[in-house]
């Protein structure tokens, strides 16, 4: 087998998470000798996609060294497995598939096009996310969120005078990027006390507003200029590809899938692909010595030596200051039915929902819960567990006792749902640090693009064409048919 | 006249170690060439479309090669979501290709959805009388294909046509006599993010 090092890379590409992926993708029609690598024996860095074993082996190997970045604290808890014949219990590993990017994908953003257009979103299957709900502590239920002004009409937990606000408000945020004058002079302030002193909302409807941004922080870190294009996105998303939902989800590990498929592209446009290996060292070469050698040689963790003109590795991670959020990954023994039922005619069946509860609203002994929780519910339909059972994806700022906070918004969730004999099967709990470079998000940040049309750019030196614009490759379109029934082979 | 994309769609994938022949053997059968010359790793090839008809049930073959991505076994759990058939290809002449064999018989096992249909085919049968000749007997592959509970085995080339189209005519009857295996893969709920509206929502099967 020819080695890695007879090659001249054009560029090294390091790590197969969403955005390299991405980056290979796009640059995958350009002719450009790749080499994509990733130290992990999976794809998908820190947005990889797991089963069962695969989790214990990732949670062993955080275990063995408590310090690599990004991940800490991971612990695992199952079902016995000894447990009574008629109890609900795990299947077999790879009947699952547990998700580290479980991010939802806006209807609007540019990722969708940018898939469509490159065209590898043939190999993905997208499925929407269509029932945001929020956990109201008084009677421990759970509210469905208006997903429209049909919605808000017909809420009756909001008067007519809210109505007419909310309504106002509405039509203000969807025009918000010409309508300046209405926010700029408060777009530091909070998100809430806007709400309440410019429109008047009652508590109630700023935490259903605050909801629609996913975002992390305490009410009074979400400011205005921060949350208006989010909740403008919420809102201008909705009925884009369908009523009723305004987000999509790749099956079968969202951001991980995108990943796989985008290497994939990246390996049919010629790029090389090798795991278990990362960049152990880089060195530049002194142009004295040999104007014609690449300019960067790269110890490989194999120690192959390669050369190449450019190289991207990934974002060291370990300033103490960056934030840090807490996950838990849940499976529980009920499809929870009642959480994905459309109220929108002609809505396709969501199979992801999302369950957000404001700061204090749950009491946690021996904890403070001052940040948002947000679940999403994953049914069965993602491919990511068996038929009669849910994945849940809890979120949450870490705090002293996030762990426990977020088993309290799982126990709240249990119970709102009111349904008997649903076990908790499996449980998993991490901490994650904050990437500078892409920041913590239940939803894809369009930002992400940019850097990789940067990178691309750098690659290209500004002659490539149209971003993530490619024709069909050759081959598409079948070629004489085949009458099996004649014998004669 | 029944468009081809309202067929049923079949996804057959080629996996085997590198340089077995396994883009030979697809061109071969989607678009009867064969090129002496090429023998690097395969580039360009992302996947191909074919249309059989058996049991005068017309059905539309999606061809999906390895891309390379074997060649450091590199290939992803995605390369396999909904594959409903799996072509394994070593070469004839290579002793060493044929030993791989129990490693890529798992790696299916392992990522392909239950029920998928596995076919074993001992490719470049052409080389058996030139250079050193063949190296694994038609037996040994038989009784691999048996022991891995796959559908069928041949021995094929590329080079001469021999065997190719038996292989996926074959793997295709394994695949369309199990009810089961035709009704997974549902594309139920999907979403069309292309905008056509072609796609998504309908079901597949």
């Amino acid at each position: 087998m020819e080695s890695l090092s007879d090659t001249k890379w054009d560029v090294v590409i390091s790590e197969t998470g969403l955005q390299h992926s991405l980056l290979a993708l796009a640059l995958s029609r350009s002719d450009k000798k790749v080499l994509h690598v990733d130290e992990n024996e999976y794809y998908g860095g820190s947005e990889a996609a797991f089963s069962l074993q695969e989790v214990d082996e990732w949670v062993d190997k955080l275990g063995k060294s408590p310090n690599s970045a990004p991940f800490r604290n991971a612990t695992l808890w199952k079902t016995e497995e000894t447990a009574s014949e008629s109890s609900p219990k795990l299947s077999f590993s790879r009947a699952y598939t547990l998700t580290l990017s479980p991010q939802i994908i806006y209807t609007k953003s540019k990722l969708l096009t940018q898939l469509v257009s490159s065209k590898v979103y043939r190999q993905l299957e997208f499925q929407a996310v269509g029932n945001w709900w929020i956990y109201d502590a008084n009677g421990s239920v759970l509210k469905r969120l208006p997903n429209g002004r049909e919605d808000i009409f017909q809420d009756k937990n909001i008067d007519n005078k809210a109505k007419r606000n909310l309504m106002k408000f509405l039509k203000f945020v969807v025009d918000y990027e010409n309508q300046t004058e209405v926010w700029e002079g408060h777009g530091d302030t909070s998100l809430n006390s806007f709400l309440s002193t410019k429109y008047q909302f009652p508590l109630h409807l700023q935490t259903v507003i605050s909801a629609l941004t996913l975002s992390l922080s305490p009410t009074d870190d979400t400011t205005v200029r921060w949350a208006l294009p989010r909740i403008a996105r919420h809102l201008t998303s909705i009925g884009i590809f369908g009523p009723g939902f305004g987000a999509v989800f790749p099956k079968w590990g969202g951001g991980a899938e995108i990943a796989q498929v985008a290497c994939r592209a990246g390996a049919v446009g010629g790029g090389v692909y090798v795991l278990g290996t990362g960049i152990a060292n880089v060195e530049e070469n002194g142009l004295e010595d040999d104007p014609e050698a690449p300019a960067f040689r790269l110890t490989l963790s194999n120690d192959e030596i390669v050369g190449t003109k450019l190289y991207f590795r990934h974002s060291e991670h370990n300033s103490s200051n960056d934030p840090v959020v807490s996950k838990a990954i849940y499976i529980i023994s009920s499809p929870v039915l009642s959480i994905f039922k459309t109220t929108v005619e002609g809505s396709p069946p969501a199979a992801v929902s999302v369950i957000a509860f404001s700061p204090e609203t749950l009491r946690v002994e021996g904890a403070h819960q001052a940040n948002p929780i947000y679940i999403m519910v994953h049914s069965s339909e993602t491919g990511e567990c068996p038929v009669g059972q849910c994945v849940l994806y809890a979120t949450t700022l870490h705090s002293a006792g996030s762990k426990d906070i977020l088993a309290a918004s799982l126990k709240a969730f249990l119970q709102s749902i009111d349904e008997k004999n649903v076990t908790l099967l499996y449980s998993l709990y991490y901490d994650q640090t904050e990437d500078k470079n892409s920041p913590m998000d239940l939803s894809f940040d369009d930002k992400v693009l940019e850097k990789v049309e940067q990178q691309w750019n750098e690659v290209m030196g500004g002659v490539g064409g149209e971003f993530m614009k490619f024709g069909d490759r050759k081959g598409m379109e079948p070629n004489d048919d085949d009458n099996g029934d004649n014998d004669d082979y | 006249m029944a468009s081809a994309e309202s067929l049923p769609t079949l996804k057959i994938l080629m996996i085997g170690p590198s340089g077995s022949g396994k883009s030979a053997l697809l061109i071969r059968y989607c678009d009867n060439q064969f090129d002496n010359e090429s023998s690097t790793a395969t580039i360009g090839v992302d996947f191909k479309l074919k249309k059989l008809s058996i049991h005068k049930k017309p059905y539309r073959l999606n061809l999906l090669d390895t891309a390379g991505q074997e060649r450091f076994r590199t290939l992803s759990t995605s390369y396999y979501r909904g594959a409903h058939g799996i072509i394994l290809v070593y070469d004839i002449s290579s002793r060493e290709s044929f030993n791989a064999m129990e490693r890529w018989f798992e790696e299916a096992e392992n990522n392909a959805m239950p029920g998928a249909k596995m076919y074993l085919v001992g490719g470049k049968l052409d080389k058996e009388k030139v250079g050193s000749g063949r190296k694994v007997e038609a037996e040994e592959g038989r009784g691999m294909a048996e022991k891995y509970g796959a559908v069928g085995f041949c021995e094929a080339s590329a080079k001469t046509g021999e065997g190719v189209r038996r292989a996926f005519l074959e793997l295709v009857e394994g695949i369309v006599g199990d009810k089961e295996l035709m009704s997974s893969g549902s594309r139920r709920g999907n979403i069309a993010v292309s905008g056509d509206g072609g796609t998504g929502g309908g079901c597949a099967c």
